[in-house]
Formats: structure tokens, C-alpha cells, sequence
């Protein structure tokens, strides 16, 4: 059965090997030169420092003009990775059967069709696991210096290339396909389907799922001090400013003048003039403004990486038994 | 005698279509089957059944005394070539053959590679490019290297020209002859089958209309001539399946359940085909066996 | 050894004709006693039979006591093949000659000897019978 599966799919994996061997080179040949930049500008030395402000080493190596910082907008390329495992090696795996009418012949050989397709869902997933945790490791050492520098590593396009959860994405893509293949019967309308789920899913879980898989911590820091928590590599999911009493002054960290100047009579409206720099000081302190962020602590990283793991890899299965419990039952 | 086919009021419904009701038939070990019938009579429908592909909608299906679908174990029993002999097109025809090995427990790879030596198929060549004939005996031989001990043939000869057709049905009864092997071959003409096949079933509008051994039917068929009939019984006639009249004469295709021997009609034996077109034409008129042992088995197998 | 042949439109069924081949090999000699019928996998791969066609023909011919199945190895003309001596069959050939030249000079035309040779075949069966 793995010589089968080998022989129906040598092409797709093929394919996939080669997409893989083309970034590979691409990350090796632009990965060592990032990892030097990030070095003499000096920001890995910087960073290495907890508090200090390295704005002009970032600069540097991130800002406009330097030589590797357009790859940073190449990381997104790497998201359809999985999908495409889902759309050419999971959508025809029973479509193009069905298509073909040759479900008629492998299923009615002596291992049964569970074993059948069991078996091509397992070797194709293995294959899967073995692609995409190769390249999410080299994109994991590649993209450090950047992920380093904008001191991010739960944002979208960061998170899902790197550390396990690409592997997570593979597996559920393949079985979308597995499933949108058996449950469509026709292949080209199964791998736009596959697109499509794989698409929605990943976004839902991105945008409304992510930032709540673990209630988020809350940090309040004087407005005029610094975050005590810079430099711990947290996701920072709100900020804002408040006074005293709690009261919400502003999304971020903001000064709205016209509602200091509602709240300290002393301080001149801004249409008249910019306010005297020691009157907006006792103003600030007496409404006691101070700054609140919530934010999933960077110690989290691991655990948001398996529990999101854990999330697709269970969807992965739930597809699979289901596509498997339809071949068995609803497809001749 | 066992069977290796037993069909218990089966019945198959796609949504709201009926593909196959009321099929009761007993196929007896040994037997070279033609399942004959118009297109779209259920043939197909029949033999997916019978392969485990699909589940009947009512009614219970008895292979080799399993039900298909749910014993897997069974699928080593039964060699299947479905209609128009799915094969992998970027397969070579060896390739086709490591298939069967690597899907089957039991395969007999001698027997495989000595029919297609014999039927001059190059090994290395790619399944796509074969002639209709070559795809039906690589089908075939895929078919009968499991060792199976029931054949079930969709439509074998459709496709093939009439030398295939010869080619095809000598290897296929020259394996018939070897040992214990049921084969049941569909088709939509009874010409091809009628000299391979010992047993008919004739499936029509999606009913089972005649079931027998050829022998027994064309035994108690009979085409009568005489007098213009009335209405009146003749004796010895069981039922009439087709008649005709002149002003002075009746002819009748009549099923007997004795010897006529009333001397004024006079009848004459009947050949396959005309005997399947006569049932194919009236639809109304069956010649089944009672279903009564099939019912008694199905009801005490669990 | 023989080949056997079927006739598409004899109208006869398929064991006859295999019966009816063998007996006329015996009769005119080309199988002598002892002689292999072919076997059951022969026929039928070379006439794409059903194998209980020559099953059927085969134990008609050993109920005949033309030939003998020996379990394993195949089927066998009979060492005492009954039948007429060939002297005696020359002699009745000669005879029925005679009689169509008679009928010729009658006025018969070969379809009309025909006839009257399956109906006089016919009665002296039925008084056989009888």
C-alpha cells in the first residue's frame, strides 16, 4: 500500500519536494547575510540588553534602504505552503478516483477501502510532516533577526511559520482536501473548496480565536514611564489610557487634548495655543493618567503554539474519520 | 449444491429512483451467470452490490455466505472488473500487476504474468496506451490472480471487437475449466454469452424477470402452434409468454409445466436469444424460481 | 487427436455437435481405441465454451460407451468401440446409392430424397421405440 501511494502521488511529491528545495536554497543563500546585518548594525547587541532603546540600530537594519529588510514582506509567501498541500497531494487523493471510476478497482481488492485510504491519508500526512517541519525550522532560524527587531512573535504571518504549528496546518489541510475530495467526488471543485475552508479556518482561529486561547494579563504603567514588561517578546492585544478613576481616556497611548482641557480648567484650549508644557504635567498627574496594556505574556509562546497545535491537529482527525466513515458508507 | 449468490427482495434506491427492487435470485456454485437486460435494467447496480461497493436499500445479499460491504474479508474472494475496466492510465501494465500483489494477501503472480505473456501485453507498457482487448484482459488478470471464487464481470465484451471477444471468453472459460469458479457476466446482448453461460437472469425495468439454468428454461419453453385459441387452456402450457394470431391460427411462446399432448398443437423448440427478447417484450410475464429456500436461509442466517 | 468445430447456425445445441464430431471420428477411423479426447481446458479455450458443455458432451459419449473418463488424466476412446464393421458399412453404402440413383430416376430432386430419408428415419425410430 505505501508502494501504491508512492506510485499514484511519486509526481505531487515530487513537486512538493522541489518547492521545497527552491525556498530551502532561497532561505540558506538570504539567511546568512540577514543573521550578519542583524550583527553589525548592531541591534543584536542592543537587544541583548534588556530596556535599552535601540531605535537607531533598528533603523539600521530594518528601515527603509537596508539591504534585507524587503524580505520581511516575503514571510506571508510561506502561508500558502500548507494550503497547498491540502489543494494537490489531500483534494485528489479520492476525487480523482471517483473521476476515474478507479475507486471501482482499488476498492474492491483484497485490503478494503479503509485500509485502502487509511493508509494514503497516513504516508501523504507523513510526508506533509516531514515538509513542513523542515521548512518551518529553516524559516524559524531565518526569520529570528526580524522576529529579534520588531520584538513580535504571536502576530500573524510570524506565528504561523514558525515552531510547530505549520506542521498542525499541513495535516489539516491535507485532510480538507481528503474530505472536500470524497464529500465533492470531482477534483478541481474539491481544491477550491479545500482553499476556501483551509482559509476561513485559519483566519477565524487567527483573528477571533488566538489572542483568547489563554486570558490575558494586564500590565498599568505611569504615562510618562516606560513599559516594565518591553523587551519580554509579550503580544500586546489592547492599550489604553486611562485616568485615576479608571475612566478610558483613549485607545493607546494618547493625549486628547480637548478632554484634558475639559478636566483642568488651568489648561488652555488647543485652538488657542499649544498648553504650557508644566501645566499639561500637573494636569496629567492630578487626573492620574496612567497607561494599561493587556497582552498574552511571551512566556506563553510554546503553549499558544501547542494548544493551537492541538486545535488543527484534532480538526485534521475529525475530517479524516469523517471522510473515512463517507468512503465507507455513502460512496460506490 | 451451495450458493455463491443469494438475493433476498433486494432492493437499491438512489434519492427517489429505484435502480434494482425485488431481486431475489440464487446463484448456485460453479455457475457461468448472464446477467442480461436493457440498459439501465440495474445490471450494474446488481453486481455493485454484489461486490460490496454499494449497500442495499432493503432486502439482504448473501457472497459465499457473507454479506459484502461489511466483511471485508470477503473482497479476497471476489475478482470484480467493473465497466470499461478502470485501470491506472499512467500506470505500465506491470505496474498494474505490483498493484494486485501489494492490495491482495493472496496473488498469484505466475498466474498473472503467464496470462499477459500469453496475450502478448508488453509489461513496460503504459496502460493508456492499450487496445480495448488488451485493457480487458489486464482488467481480467488482475481480476482472476487473486484467486477468487466469484467473478464478477460489468459489461466485459462492450468494448471489444469480435476477435477480442473470442480471445477474451477462451481465456476466461479456459480458467472456468481450471477449478472452482462462479463467474457472473453482464451484458445487454445474450448472443456473446450464450455459449459460455450455463445460468440466465434476465433483469428488466429494474426487476429480476428470469432466473434459471439455461438447460431447465430452453427445456420448458416451447414455441406451440394450432388453432386459434380462445381463451381456452391447453394442456401442458404453464403460462404464455408471448402470442400471436391469424384469423385461423395461434402461435404462443409458452412456458410448459408438462408435455403438450394434445395433437393438435404442434411445438417446436426455442433458442436463448429468442427466448430472452420474447420476456424482454412482456415485461409481465416471469419465470422465476420459487424464492422460498433463498427466504428460509436468509432468515436463519444472522 | 481431434479439433472440434461448432457451427453457428446448426440450430444444434453445442454438446450434440461435440458428441456428434466424436462419433463421427470413430466411425471413420480417424480415432482409433485408445485415442485422448481433448481436454476439457482445450476445447474450451479453443471454442470459448462453457466447460459444462464438454463436461455434458463427454459423459453422453461414456454413457454411449464410446469412451471412458479416467480421473486425472483425461478422456479415452473405448477399446471395444460398438459400431458397425466397415465391410458391412461399405456394403450398406453401396445399397443406399443404389437407392437414390432409384429415386433420381423417379423424378426426386435431392431436397425431395431428403425428406423422405429424415421421415423414413423418424418412423423406424419411433417403431423402435415402440
Amino acid at each position: 500500500m505505501i508502494w501504491l501511494t508512492w506510485r499514484q502521488h511519486r509526481l505531487q511529491l515530487l513537486y512538493g519536494a522541489v518547492v521545497l528545495v527552491i525556498l530551502t536554497v532561497f532561505l540558506l543563500s538570504t539567511g546568512f547575510g540577514i543573521s550578519a546585518a542583524f550583527r553589525s548594525s548592531g541591534l543584536a547587541q542592543c537587544l541583548s540588553v534588556p530596556g535599552r532603546d535601540c531605535g537607531a540600530a533598528n533603523d539600521l537594519f530594518m528601515g527603509g534602504g537596508a539591504r534585507y529588510s524587503g524580505l520581511w514582506f516575503t514571510i506571508p509567501l510561506f502561508l500558502i505552503v500548507p494550503a497547498m498541500v491540502g489543494v494537490f497531494w489531500g483534494a485528489p487523493l479520492v476525487a480523482r478516483e471517483v473521476e476515474q471510476g478507479t475507486h471501482r478497482l482499488a476498492w474492491t481488492q483484497g485490503v478494503g477501502r479503509i485500509r485502502w485510504a487509511g493508509t494514503k491519508v497516513a504516508a501523504l500526512a507523513a510526508a506533509a510532516l516531514v515538509g513542513t517541519a523542515s521548512l518551518a525550522w529553516i524559516l524559524s532560524w531565518w526569520s529570528r533577526p526580524f522576529v529579534a527587531a520588531s520584538d513580535n512573535r504571536f502576530s500573524p504571518g510570524v506565528f504561523d511559520l514558525r515552531g510547530i504549528v505549520p506542521i498542525a496546518y499541513a495535516l489539516f489541510a491535507l485532510a480538507t482536501g481528503v474530505a472536500a475530495g470524497t464529500l465533492i467526488r470531482r477534483t478541481v471543485p474539491a481544491m477550491a473548496a479545500t482553499l476556501g475552508f483551509y482559509a476561513a479556518v485559519r483566519l477565524g482561529v487567527e483573528l477571533w480565536l488566538r489572542p483568547h486561547l489563554a486570558s490575558p494579563s494586564t500590565v498599568s504603567y505611569p504615562f510618562f514611564g516606560t513599559n516594565p514588561r518591553s523587551g519580554l517578546g509579550d503580544w500586546v492585544l489592547s492599550t489604553k489610557t486611562l485616568d485615576g478613576a479608571g475612566h478610558l481616556l483613549g485607545n493607546g497611548k494618547v493625549l486628547d487634548l480637548n478632554v484634558l482641557g475639559s478636566r483642568c480648567p488651568g489648561l488652555p484650549l488647543p485652538t488657542e495655543s499649544l498648553p504650557n508644557k508644566d501645566a499639561l504635567q500637573a494636569c496629567i498627574r492630578q487626573l492620574g493618567l496612567h497607561v494599561q496594556s493587556t497582552y498574552q505574556p511571551g512566556s506563553r509562546y510554546w503553549t499558544f503554539q501547542g494548544i493551537e497545535s492541538a486545535i488543527f491537529i484534532a480538526l485534521a482527525v475529525a475530517l479524516v474519520g469523517l471522510s473515512l466513515w463517507w468512503i465507507r458508507n455513502r460512496i460506490a | 449444491m451451495t450458493s455463491a449468490l443469494i438475493a433476498t427482495g433486494v432492493g437499491k434506491r438512489y434519492r427517489r429512483l429505484w435502480a434494482l427492487r425485488d431481486c431475489n435470485i440464487d446463484i448456485p456454485d460453479g455457475r457461468v451467470v448472464a446477467l442480461v437486460g436493457p440498459n439501465g435494467a440495474g445490471k450494474t447496480t446488481l453486481l455493485h452490490l454484489a461486490a460490496g461497493l454499494l449497500s442495499p436499500t432493503v432486502g439482504t445479499m448473501r457472497v459465499l455466505g457473507r454479506t459484502p460491504g461489511r466483511d471485508v474479508g470477503l473482497l479476497a474472494d471476489i475478482g470484480f472488473v467493473a465497466q470499461d475496466v478502470p485501470l491506472y492510465r499512467s500506470f505500465s501494465v506491470g505496474d498494474m500487476l505490483e498493484f494486485g500483489r501489494r492490495t491482495n494477501s493472496r496473488w498469484d503472480h505466475d498466474l498473472a504474468s503467464t496470462r499477459i505473456e500469453r496475450a502478448r501485453i508488453d509489461l513496460d507498457q503504459r496502460v493508456g496506451s492499450l487496445s480495448g482487448g488488451q485493457r480487458a484482459q489486464v482488467g481480467l488478470t488482475l481480476a482472476l490472480a487473486k484467486r477468487p471464487r466469484l467473478l464478477l464481470l460489468d459489461e466485459p465484451l462492450a468494448s471489444l471487437d469480435p476477435l477480442a471477444r473470442r480471445e477474451f471468453l477462451q481465456s476466461l472459460m479456459g480458467e472456468v475449466a481450471e477449478g472452482e469458479l462462479t463467474v457472473v457476466l453482464s451484458s445487454h446482448l445474450i448472443t456473446d454469452l450464450e455459449r459460455v453461460c450455463d445460468h440466465l437472469i434476465v433483469l428488466s425495468a429494474s426487476r429480476t424477470q428470469v432466473a434459471g439454468d439455461i438447460d431447465g428454461l430452453l427445456a420448458s419453453h416451447r414455441i406451440v402452434v394450432g388453432p386459434r385459441r380462445e381463451g381456452a387452456e391447453v394442456r401442458g402450457v404453464g403460462s404464455v409468454v408471448q402470442e400471436s394470431h391469424t384469423d385461423r391460427q395461434s402461435t404462443l411462446l409458452v412456458r410448459t409445466d408438462g408435455p403438450i399432448l394434445d395433437p393438435a398443437w404442434a411445438e417446436q423448440e426455442i433458442g436463448l436469444e429468442e427466448l430472452v427478447l420474447a420476456y424482454l417484450g412482456h415485461p409481465d410475464a416471469t419465470a422465476l424460481p420459487q424464492p422460498k429456500l433463498a427466504t428460509a436461509e436468509a432468515e436463519v442466517s444472522p | 487427436m481431434i479439433e472440434f468445430r461448432l457451427s453457428p447456425r446448426s440450430g444444434v445445441a453445442t454438446y450434440l455437435q461435440l458428441v456428434h464430431q466424436v462419433r463421427h471420428a470413430v466411425r471413420l477411423g480417424i480415432l482409433h481405441p485408445g485415442d485422448q479426447l481433448p481436454t476439457v481446458k482445450e476445447v474450451v479455450g479453443s471454442l470459448a465454451i462453457n466447460p459444462n458443455t464438454v463436461l455434458k458432451a463427454y459423459r453422453e459419449l461414456e454413457r454411449d460407451g464410446l469412451v471412458e473418463g479416467r480421473p486425472g488424466v483425461g478422456t479415452f476412446v473405448r477399446d471395444s468401440v460398438h459400431g458397425p464393421p466397415p465391410g458391412n458399412h461399405a456394403a450398406l453404402r453401396r445399397s443406399l446409392e443404389r437407392w437414390l440413383r432409384n429415386a433420381f430416376e423417379a423424378g426426386l430432386d435431392a431436397e425431395d430424397a431428403r425428406a423422405l430419408f429424415e421421415t423414413s428415419l423418424q418412423n423406424s425410430r419411433e417403431e423402435g421405440v415402440a
